[in-house]
């Protein structure tokens, strides 16, 4: 009953969410990490990829040659796989960690940043299926691109075109893939500690939509090029490459 | 003008126990608050069917928007009960007021939670000035008014956690430290005597639950209820935590 | 034989209990803090407009002296001269040590200290931070003590609130018993000393500028156990404070230091916007009654001009009680420096007042009187101290703008190392001091009330309070309507004990504190009424129509209320002030000399 209290209580036990761990624990170098691989070398590559692309314009040919020269790049296993694959992964895998762990409340608080919040992760969760189902079937499946670069144009056109579903996916991925990147750039630079001032963020904002929007019309523009600016023909534009090689028909029979 | 103001009120009777909602219907004047409006329930404790029950538990002091006690939900959104008046909030929420208590941090009772994790976080980074003692030891160094121009709105943060509230980040999976803190961080580490300790609050800031967990929504400064820089602190505070990082990797 | 380490118990969070513990902690002292609220929400964040150091940085010849002259000369010569000399002695190095602090306060080009004008002096002696300086003193103290206490020396008790002082056999202090808000448990501490740093007691009057704690219920349990409240008659109703339905919200007096203006249209019936009301048809009543002090005379005085215009010239803005509060006419970066106080006005009032002058009205503010305390901040309670706005000792009649920020952190710093003189110097408590006895006297009281079958609501009761309080105790008080109001709270009291409360739960029950809170309330309600009816003057905040002039000859002394058992009411008594350094002279605002 007369409880005089000799000692102070204990430190009550915090229920929900718990105090920040002062330095400890790595979460800090993986979230950076995740944060920079998206601009080096995944932004990079995106860039070039699209920009690579975009030789479609010029025909079967001279997209031929484009897949050829990249290809023909010194130690192109190990940039392919050190620079775009192991990278990717990482940023898709910790990415989905990232997404999983918010809680998002647009619905009460409808305003643009926080929509943006959403779309990134709704962007980066598209872009992510829709990059494993493009890398296993234009990189691992069918003719090898690496082995037979004048094929590139006839797999891409066939792809396009053979699902109705073929084109809407590419669209819907090509503009989530560069909103994902567009934003996260300004990401980048707002939590870098590159643009810390509003007008700044305004400013770099407007930089980030144009390049976004110039980077995805291209992309559009490649796309939609390949699938309708000719006929589709399985004809090997590069033949005299491989003498030895006898072209394989596009796509290999099921 | 409207005869009654229609309430309906989250109840909770304790922290583990089971909520309800009650429904109140209170005359209408005109200029009330919320914070009024819950002292007529206490004036009243008899809900819209008639029922008695008993005062609604919230906290609240100043009642002008300088304590940051009385942060709740009303009409789904964090907010000062203070500073929300009645009559905008009948219009938003279509002649009904929805009052809850924040969603994100422990309930103590009905509309009253507990924000200790603030307070716990303000310590995680040292947020003072680390002064020798307080005999006199004559002026302080002097200071730029562009110095000051810059703190004085970080040190306005009223500690009502609304920030928090309304962060997506901010939750018992991510146990992220929240804007204010990031704040108040960047508010001490711009101190001339305070910023002595800036390595150590740049170090504490990159542990788990850290600067990194923001994921930019901004919904802090938008809802902040004094406008404090909260993202322009996350971002410069974002930069100077990479930069320790960077010179301690190498210093190591 | 003292222990070893003295074993001090501060109560109240606000600017004079934080500036106590720092100074306990720093000599190597136990502290536990107590507080009802967060310590970082305590009523001091309600600060506004600065705090007042002669520091002479504008060139203007200003001394501690003459701080402390203005501070006598404002306070109508009621405070005892030694401890305010003192305060104001120490103020430049108070406002040094905030500065180190790291206080935002504002700044010249140069990067020194900027200064403002406030009420009641010539000079610019007011230290600020935008409009929110109590906001950002409170949070430098708030600051160190949150690092005593990562340091393990101080203990907080966030959340409990003060019952009573456990006195011994002999009437010292042992220490307190405490009620924690959430589990509503009732548990005692030992103390070798407590200090009472708990504020004033606004919510007696119903509406007012204070915050919600503000109930002077910890002073009132004192005065209830045998310690002197002195003075208790002195409130201050501050000249412009923003009316509203759930209280008054302050609209700080630096204001009119930054060069804001009171004014009516000279017409009563004028219905024009106010902006269209030409310069000369706007009567700038301040400064025309006081020319040399204009809109910064005192606030007992701005406050009864205003109260004239509206009551008898019958000028107030539409017929409301209501004058105008003018801003808009400040350059943007004077208003830049007013900030916070003018996003308040437009958030609660809706109108701009960049664009629009603000509407306002006289409305109760601050406590002069309180715990009668020596020299050392103790009150006649062996062991209790007690600082800040809670204590009766700096402001006399009124207390100057600015000087209460001051006078919050002087009488913490004095406090402290005083109780830690007096702890190291005490006997040791035989048996249990008096723990059991109290707890059980607090318990049966609890118990009372819980289980108390009878038809009152606490809130009303409260409400009805703060209408008397108000009608006849602030800014003109006749003896008959103090004597109506007497037998008004002696009626509540009566009401008080058939209380029923509506929650009888036994977790977080706010309203079952409250009603504890109540009835001190009250206790402390007849002491101010009473006080008021005794002293047939006027002197600074008391006025009194009936008896229009100061009378030194009868009433330059402090009044001190003592709790009588067996009448349940106070008893007076009066005592000499100390007018040891400047004579007593007429208090005139209005000459122009």
């Amino acid at each position: 009953m007369a409880t005089t209290a000799s000692a102070p209580p204990a430190t009550p036990q915090l229920k929900g969410v718990q105090p920040l761990r002062a330095g400890e624990g790595n979460s800090f170098l993986w979230r950076r990490l995740h944060s920079l691989t998206g601009i080096v070398p995944i932004g990079a590559f995106l860039i070039e990829h699209i920009v690579s692309n975009f030789e479609v314009v010029n025909g079967p040919l001279a997209y031929a040659q484009q897949v050829k020269f990249l290809n023909g790049l010194p130690l192109v296993r190990v940039l392919e796989w050190g620079l775009i694959f192991i990278p990717l992964l990482y940023h898709a895998l910790y990415g989905v960690f990232i997404a999983v762990r918010g809680r998002t409340n647009v619905n009460v608080y409808p305003w643009a940043g926080n929509w943006m919040y959403l779309s990134q992760r709704v962007t980066g969760l598209i872009a992510f299926a829709y990059i494993l189902y493009h890398v296993l079937t234009q990189r691992f499946m069918g003719v090898s691109l690496p082995e037979h670069p004048g094929l590139a144009y006839a797999k891409v056109q066939f792809e396009l075109l053979s699902h109705w579903y073929a084109i809407p996916v590419y669209v819907i991925a090509m503009i989530a893939t560069c909103w994902h990147f567009a934003y996260g750039i300004w990401l980048f630079a707002a939590k870098w500690g590159i643009t810390p001032g509003n007008v700044a963020r305004r400013r770099f904002g407007w930089v980030c939509t144009i390049g976004g929007a110039v980077l995805c019309i291209m992309g559009l523009v490649s796309i939609f090029t390949v699938a309708y600016s000719r006929p589709y023909s399985p004809e090997d534009v590069m033949p005299a490459q491989y003498d030895n090689v006898v072209a394989p028909t596009v796509p290999p029979q099921q | 003008m409207p005869t009654t103001i229609e309430v309906e009120i989250k109840r909770q009777n304790g922290p583990d126990g089971t909520g309800a909602v009650e429904n109140f219907s209170i005359p209408y004047r005109p200029n009330m608050n919320i914070t009024s409006l819950l002292g007529e329930i206490a004036l009243n404790p008899v809900t819209k069917e008639g029922k008695a029950t008993t005062p609604i538990t919230y906290d609240s002091n100043c009642l002008e928007e300088i304590c940051g006690s009385c942060a709740m939900l009303i009409n789904g959104k964090a907010r000062m009960a203070c500073s929300a008046l009645v009559d905008k909030m009948l219009e938003e929420g279509g002649g009904k007021i929805k009052l809850a208590p924040l969603s994100k941090f422990p309930v103590v009772r009905d509309l009253a939670v507990d924000r200790a994790v603030l307070f716990e976080n303000l310590k995680k980074v040292k947020a003072w000035v680390p002064i020798d003692g307080t005999y006199d030891l004559g002026a302080g160094p002097k200071q730029a008014p562009q110095i000051q121009e810059e703190r004085y709105p970080l040190s306005n943060c009223i500690s009502c956690t609304i920030c928090m509230e309304v962060c997506p980040q901010f939750n018992d999976v991510t146990n992220f430290v929240g804007a204010a803190t990031i704040g108040q961080a960047k508010l001490f580490n711009m101190d001339p005597s305070g910023s002595v300790l800036k390595e150590e609050r740049l170090r504490a800031l990159s542990g788990d639950g850290g600067v990194q967990e923001c994921g930019f929504a901004q919904n802090c400064v938008q809802a902040c209820p004094k406008g404090l820089p909260l993202t322009e602190a996350i971002s410069d505070i974002g930069r100077d935590v990479f930069v320790q990082k960077v010179k301690d990797f190498f210093r190591a | 034989m003292a222990a070893a380490t003295p074993r001090i118990i501060v109560v109240g969070g606000g600017l004079a209990g934080l500036s106590a513990v720092i100074k306990i902690a720093e000599a190597g002292g136990k502290v536990d803090l107590f507080s009802i609220v967060p310590v970082k929400r305590s009523h001091s964040v309600c600060a506004q407009g600065g705090i007042n150091s002669a520091k002479n940085l504008k060139g203007e010849g200003d001394t501690p002296f003459k701080h402390f002259d203005d501070t006598i000369y404002g306070g109508d010569f009621l405070a005892n001269q030694t401890p305010v000399k003192a305060m104001c002695e120490q103020g430049p190095a108070i406002i040094d040590l905030l500065d180190r602090m790291g206080v935002p306060f504002n700044r010249t080009p140069e990067g020194l200290l900027d200064f403002r004008r406030f009420g009641g002096t010539l000079y610019h002696r007011t230290a600020f931070a935008g409009a929110t300086t109590g906001q950002q003193l409170l949070y430098a103290l708030d600051e160190q003590v949150r690092r005593f206490e990562s340091e393990g020396k101080v203990q907080k008790y966030e959340g409990w609130e003060f019952l009573s002082a456990i006195l011994d056999t002999k009437g010292a202090c042992r220490g307190i018993v405490a009620m924690n808000l959430r589990s509503m448990e009732l548990k005692t501490f030992p103390a070798d000393a407590i200090i009472i740093c708990t504020g004033g007691n606004g919510a007696i009057f119903g509406k007012s500028t204070n915050s919600v704690v503000c109930t002077g219920s910890a002073q009132a349990a004192l005065y209830q156990q045998g310690a002197y409240y002195a003075n208790g008659e002195f409130i201050q109703v501050h000249p412009t404070a923003i009316p509203g339905e759930d209280k008054l919200r302050l609209m700080s007096e630096s204001a009119r230091g930054e060069g804001g203006r009171v004014w009516v249209p000279k017409d009563r019936n004028d219905k024009r916007q106010p902006n269209s009301i030409p310069e000369t048809e706007r009567w700038y009543f301040l400064e025309e009654w006081y020319p040399k002090y204009g809109n910064l005379v005192p606030r007992d005085v701005a406050t009864r001009a205003i109260h004239k215009v509206v009551y008898e010239h019958g000028m107030g803005l539409d017929g409301q009680p209501m004058v105008y509060l003018d801003v808009s006419h400040l350059a943007p970066e004077r208003q830049h420096k007013l900030e916070g106080i003018l996003e308040i006005y437009e958030k609660f009032v809706g109108d701009d007042p960049r664009k629009v002058p603000m509407k306002i009205f006289p409305g109760m503010h601050y406590t002069m009187g309180g715990l009668w305390v020596d020299f050392n901040q103790m009150t006649n309670i062996p062991g209790v101290f007690a600082a800040g706005e809670a204590d009766y000792s700096i402001h006399g009649a009124n207390r100057l703008g600015a000087n209460s920020l001051l006078s919050c952190i002087y009488g913490g710093f004095v406090a402290g190392p005083k109780a830690m003189e007096y702890a190291k110097g005490l006997e040791p408590q035989q048996g249990d001091g008096g723990h059991a006895a109290e707890l059980i006297r607090q318990q049966q009281y609890n118990n009372i009330l819980l289980n108390n079958q009878g038809t009152e609501n606490p809130f009303q009761i409260w409400r009805e309070l703060g209408d008397t309080m108000t009608r006849h105790a602030t800014i003109i008080r006749y003896n008959a309507g103090l004597r109506e109001a007497d037998q008004k709270i002696v009626e509540l009291i009566e009401r008080y004990k058939k209380i029923n409360l509506s929650d009888k739960s036994q977790w977080a029950n706010t309203s079952f504190a409250f009603a504890r809170q109540l009835y001190n309330m009250l206790q402390l309600a007849r002491v101010i009424v009473q006080g008021a009816e005794l002293r047939d003057e006027s002197r600074g905040a008391h006025y009194k129509p009936d008896f229009p002039e100061r009378n030194d000859e009868k009433f330059l002394k402090t009044t001190k209320a003592l709790y009588d058992d067996n009448s349940d009411a106070p008893k007076f008594e009066w005592e000499d002030v100390d007018i040891s350094h400047i004579k007593p002279r007429p208090r005139r605002y209005d000459a122009t000399a």
